[in-house]
């Protein structure tokens, strides 16, 4: 298989919050069009680790690495490097107060200096290849979760970035919701999206993941293929595995 | 009992009550309507006058407000602190105290015309009630919005203005309502400087037809009518601009 290029690498990422170390000197890279489900039980650093990949929370150490480049910790540069990853919530966080076509449509005009009127040309376009072109003038409360997150899904995607972060993109979703936000999230890694989904669905792992990356109490424990990682033998893996199989 | 009857029961039930306290007053009392009649000019000429020092009052308060809220939620101490005492000053002191310590204070220094003495003693002392109106409603936003924003890589400004202020504004209506009607009832105390407010003009129309009840009884009216129609026009800008 030919090795893809670099795009996002992580090195020595550090995070404590008061006297308690949440990310321990956390480093891997991400290539392009790779699948990375970040696993682990809860507190293990999965959420804290994603969001200091996009400085949602200033990390203590270490550094990300975007296509070779180093990210300043200066407002521009975080800007730029946020307007080129796509940040997907648990809780959808869409903007309340606006139509659903405009949530998608602000990122292009805010940061994309795009009018208005053309920015929502493409959101359309984007909700559309959704599942919600007959949502467009609804306001996010009209929705369900499952098609808030598709929402959500299209707000990150609407400034083609180069790597989209998920954070448990389907927790806050009823089990019935679940299928059809995990479907659009399967047909991006199908076009290629190079992507970092935070999960505690099993399935992502197994069938839509190319890689796993599994956080054990705030350091990278595995680091390999979801056939490897689910046919791990070690301790921690196994015990954690057994505890998802439980609830389930 | 349905809620329509039982609306019809009450005021069938306040109209006897007032329609016997005038009748027993008035055997005491001899009311003369009629020599109000020839003053109406003069209730209308206060109404206006209270109308519009409310209104610019309001204005005014609305901008110091912003200000007051924006010092408060600042990352710099300095201004958050002169915003805390900003509003700790005025929510601790008698508006009356305020008006005259601008007219006859500050009025002694420089000349004040009574209209605007009025007019910056209410939107100073009001301000700092609608200053933290607008900070409960920019805190009210809940944060995974403003987290979203950072998250598509708007600056701080452009989270307040496309995201932050346009909510914090909806949810703010109905408690800034309240405090026009608030200002409405209390700028009648600018009648104190000869400020000629609706109050002032119903207590001279009193003293020179020596008809004080009745002209304080329209008084009374006209506050109601005015702070009710306020209340009335806020329930429809509310309905209109609520989010779904």
């Amino acid at each position: 298989m030919k090795e893809k290029n670099v795009i996002l690498s992580l090195l020595n990422l550090t995070k404590s919050f008061d006297s308690q170390e949440v990310l321990k000197e956390v480093s891997f890279d991400v290539r392009e069009g790779d699948v990375i489900a970040v696993l682990g039980s809860s507190g293990a650093g999965k959420t804290t680790l994603l969001r200091c990949i996009n400085n949602l929370i200033t990390p203590d150490g270490g550094d990300v690495f975007f296509k070779g480049e180093r990210v300043q910790r200066t407002k521009h540069s975080i800007r730029a490097f946020r307007s080129k990853v796509g940040f997907v919530f648990q809780r959808f966080n869409l903007i309340s107060h606006l139509r659903i076509i405009d949530n998608v449509a602000l990122p292009l005009v805010k940061v994309g200096r795009v009018k208005w009127t053309d920015a929502r040309k493409v959101a359309a376009d984007h909700l559309k290849r959704v599942g919600l072109a007959d949502k467009l003038m609804s306001y996010p409360s009209q929705l369900s979760g499952g098609q808030q997150q598709r929402v959500g899904i299209a707000r990150a995607l609407v400034m083609d970035p180069d790597i989209v972060l998920l954070d448990e993109p389907t927790s806050a979703l009823d089990p019935s919701l679940v299928g059809e936000v995990m479907r659009v999230i399967r047909r991006l890694s199908s076009e290629g999206r190079t992507m970092i989904i935070v999960t505690h669905e099993i399935e992502f792992a197994k069938h839509i993941a190319n890689r796993v990356v599994f956080l054990n109490d705030g350091e990278v424990f595995a680091d390999c293929s979801p056939n490897e990682f689910f046919e791990s033998v070690s301790g921690e893996i196994a015990e954690f595995l057994t505890d998802l199989s439980a609830i389930v | 009992m349905s809620r329509a009857m039982s609306k019809i029961t009450l005021g069938i039930m306040v109209a006897g009550l007032l329609w016997f306290s005038y009748s027993s007053v008035s055997a005491v009392y001899p009311f003369n309507w009629s020599s109000l009649t020839k003053y109406y000019k003069l209730f209308l000429e206060g109404i206006l006058t209270t109308f519009q020092l409310s209104v610019i009052a309001l204005a005014l308060a609305v901008i110091v407000g912003i200000l007051v809220a924006l010092a408060r939620d600042s990352k710099v101490n300095l201004l958050r602190d002169a915003g805390t005492l900003y509003v700790w000053f005025f929510r601790n002191m008698p508006l009356l105290v305020v008006i005259l310590l601008v007219y006859y204070g500050f009025g002694s220094a420089v000349n004040v015309d009574r209209f605007w003495a009025g007019v910056i003693s209410l939107s100073l002392f009001e301000g700092a009630y609608v200053g933290e109106i607008f900070r409960a409603g920019i805190d009210a936003v809940p944060s995974g919005e403003k987290e979203a924003g950072e998250a598509m890589g708007l600056y701080r400004s452009q989270i307040m203005f496309s995201i932050v202020f346009p909510q914090a504004f909806r949810i703010s209506i109905p408690p800034l309502i309240g405090q026009l009607v608030t200002l409405i009832k209390d700028s009648s105390l600018v009648s104190v400087i000869a400020l000629g407010d609706l109050t002032m003009r119903a207590r001279q129309v009193g003293t020179q037809t020596l008809a004080v009840f009745e002209a304080y009884i329209v008084l009374a009216g006209c506050y109601l009518v005015m702070t009710s129609l306020v209340s009335l026009v806020g329930r429809v800008l509310e309905r209109r601009l609520a989010i779904p």
